[in-house]
């Protein structure tokens, strides 16, 4: 056995994260408030689209879908006071007046005709930001001294693209006419305009760039 | 012969009893059964039991859940009229054309006779093109068989059978139970 | 999309009829009050019944639609109350979580329904589980979904859960003990913030209190769910001990439940004679 006091390095040659990172404490937890908020305005939405649905599958497809945005959500509450927010809901905000327009609406859709339009709100516009913007913030924010973020990151990626997968999927096999193609390539587009006034889930620079 | 029906208003439930004979009469013909049949519903129970009495008119005294859409309540169905006054006409005809001699007496039979004779009539219904749910006689038949592979195939045999006598009924159903004469 | 969704509007496919507990309550026919020849010796749900299966796979459906209406409340409560406002924070995660579960059970009922040779639909759909779940107040939505219908829920897959290990069901008896199990956990659940968001209001309380009872009269419906082996599922004392009943309150709806009961024969009696009455007359 290898003598236990020999010294060693700190960090093992495989071990290759590095100290520097784009965010500091304050711009993290500005960018956690977005995540908190925005993980919450989906559960919410999905939760009150459950009885709205006639579809049994996707029923209980958002059922589920639900908690886990709601996870995140309170992963993200909880990171808060960890990085110097004691109030957890003063950073609780939207990125902006312009997100808080794509919320209103994301959710408009109510009757139970809209199922194309209220999926593809959440699958191919929200959940692609929420996976852009935790991916931007896993790959560009300080391996070592912001580890809590990446590993709740990592857990609501995992999430974000399992849901992405079920909910496209879900999609796919409800469009079933050119017409339906284009309802709801309409519905995405005129989301898509909105979420690029707000910037992205975090505002301008959710994934780098400005 | 024909199928007489009482009461022929109803008062509880929204059934038609033009509807009900047509459709006995026409059970009568494809199981080639010679007696008058009378059908006797009690409307005043939501309950779906089925008995009958073999003299010379043949007596079903149904209660109404028997006929009813259980989407709808108090509606009537076509297609559970026809699979239980079928049910029950099988029956009746497996007693009177023999083989069935040493059955016993409806109130006497066991749970697990019953299922196993309800097995054998809905498998035949169903080769005559009445829709029935196979796997809902199944559950049945095994909880009155136990959960076992024996006794599925024991449901498959009777499932499939025709012209079964009494005796070789029960030997197939003991067998299922796991517990042969 | 509106706050607070009405019972009469619940998106299903066509497969689904759905019925009021008003229209329920209308049919004039009742099994509890037939002469005693007629009468089953017990109604209790147990394999040695003679329409055991049946009558299990109409409670079965029966559980998976109640299940799809409790999976609907939990995501309305997620939606219909402002977070801090009108509803804290932790019960919204609790309610989304408790939709995870609905949304499972929803899906365990369905494979059990088919185990069982029950299509989707195959019954009527009583919707007065959601008309429980409609109150603005979450408080009293949390005591009658919480408290009332997921206690009720522990009254029938006790008895699912007892049918199934009789009959030697090897799927019945799991897939209900499981249920079982998320439960007794949104029951606790419920009475946990029932007490913390009332602690400094008796009044609302009282009032939440005052609304479970009314509810866990309605989920009696008309005796179904009693002690007495007049009911086809029986109240499950132990279970309900375990997510946070005390002794008093099972007694409560064991009293209101065997009320209901009474009722609705006595309802029945006089249905069936202004039915008869009214035959006559035409």
């Amino acid at each position: 056995m290898a003598d236990p006091y020999k010294p060693r390095a700190p960090f093992a040659p495989w071990d290759r994260r590095q100290l520097p990172g784009l965010f500091d404490v304050e711009e993290t937890a500005r960018r956690v408030g977005n995540y908190k908020w925005a993980e919450m305005k989906l559960f919410e939405a999905l939760g009150g689209w459950v009885a709205t649905v006639p579809e049994l599958d996707v029923k209980m497809r958002l059922g589920t879908h639900c908690y886990h945005h709601a996870w995140h959500a309170e992963l993200w509450h909880k990171r808060l006071p960890e990085l110097r927010e004691m109030n957890p809901d003063r950073l609780t905000q939207p990125a902006n007046d312009a997100m808080v327009q794509f919320v209103a609406a994301l959710t408009e859709p109510e009757a139970p005709e809209l199922t194309i339009e209220k999926l593809v709100g959440v699958y191919r516009v929200f959940i692609p930001h929420f996976i852009s913007a935790y991916t931007f913030h896993m790959n560009n924010t300080s391996e070592i001294t912001d580890a809590p973020t990446i590993r709740t990151l990592k857990l609501a990626l995992q999430d974000e693209f399992e849901d992405w997968r079920d909910g496209e999927m879900m999609l796919q096999s409800l469009i079933e006419t050119p017409e339906e193609v284009d309802r709801a390539a309409a519905h995405q587009a005129k989301l898509e305009k909105l979420i690029l006034a707000a910037g992205g889930i975090a505002g301008p620079g959710s994934i780098g760039g400005n | 012969m024909t199928v007489s029906v009482t009461p022929a208003n109803f008062s509880f439930v929204d059934f038609d009893a033009e509807l009900i004979r047509r459709i006995g009469d026409g059970l009568l013909e494809v199981l080639g059964i010679d007696r008058p049949v009378h059908v006797e519903v009690d409307e005043t129970t939501p309950l779906g039991r089925v008995r009958t009495e073999i003299g010379d008119t043949i007596t079903v005294r149904v209660e109404s859940g028997a006929f009813e859409d259980s989407r709808k309540p108090r509606q009537q169905s076509d297609e559970a009229t026809t699979a239980n006054l079928g049910r029950a006409l099988l029956r009746a005809r497996d007693r009177i054309s023999g083989g069935f001699g040493e059955a016993p007496a409806d109130d006497e039979l066991s749970l697990r006779q019953i299922a196993a004779w309800e097995t054998y009539c809905v498998g035949r219904l169903a080769r005559m093109g009445v829709p029935v749910n196979q796997q809902r006689w199944k559950y049945n038949f095994r909880n009155r068989h136990g959960f076992t592979d024996v006794a599925d195939a024991a449901f498959e045999r009777i499932w499939a059978s025709d012209g079964l006598t009494w005796g070789e009924l029960e030997t197939v159903s003991l067998e299922g139970a796991g517990t042969p004469s | 999309m509106r706050k607070f969704f009405p019972v009469d509007s619940l998106a299903r496919d066509s497969r689904f009829n759905q019925i009021t507990m008003k229209q329920s309550q209308a049919d004039p026919r009742s099994a509890l009050i037939a002469t005693e020849e007629k009468r089953p010796k017990t109604n209790r749900l147990q394999p040695s019944r003679a329409d055991a299966s049946d009558a299990a796979r109409s409670l079965m459906h029966g559980i998976f639609v109640g299940e799809i209406q409790a999976l609907e409340g939990a995501g309305r409560t997620c939606h219909d109350f402002e977070t801090g406002t009108e509803a804290p924070f932790a019960l919204k995660l609790d309610m989304a979580r408790q939709a995870w579960d609905e949304a499972r059970h929803v899906e365990i009922s369905v494979k059990l329904s088919e185990w069982m040779g029950t299509e989707i639909g195959q019954y009527a759909e009583n919707t007065v589980l959601f008309e429980a779940a409609c109150s603005t107040d979450p408080v009293l939505r949390l005591a009658g979904v919480n408290r009332a219908l997921e206690g009720l829920a522990i009254d029938v897959f006790t008895t699912m859960k007892e049918f199934g290990d009789i009959a030697g069901d090897p799927f019945l008896e799991f897939c209900e003990d499981w249920m079982l199990a998320d439960e007794v956990t949104h029951v606790k659940m419920g009475s946990d913030w029932l007490r913390r968001i009332t602690e400094n209001d008796p009044e609302r309380r009282k009032k939440a209190l005052e609304f479970q009872s009314v509810v866990d009269k309605i989920f009696s419906f008309g005796g179904t769910r009693s002690d007495s082996q007049e009911s086809p599922i029986g109240l499950a004392r132990r279970f309900r001990e375990l997510a946070g009943f005390s002794d008093d309150e099972v007694e409560d709806i064991a009293d209101v439940s065997l009320r209901a009961l009474e009722e609705r024969k006595a309802f029945a009696r006089q249905a069936q004679a202004e039915a008869v009455e009214q035959f006559s007359a035409s």
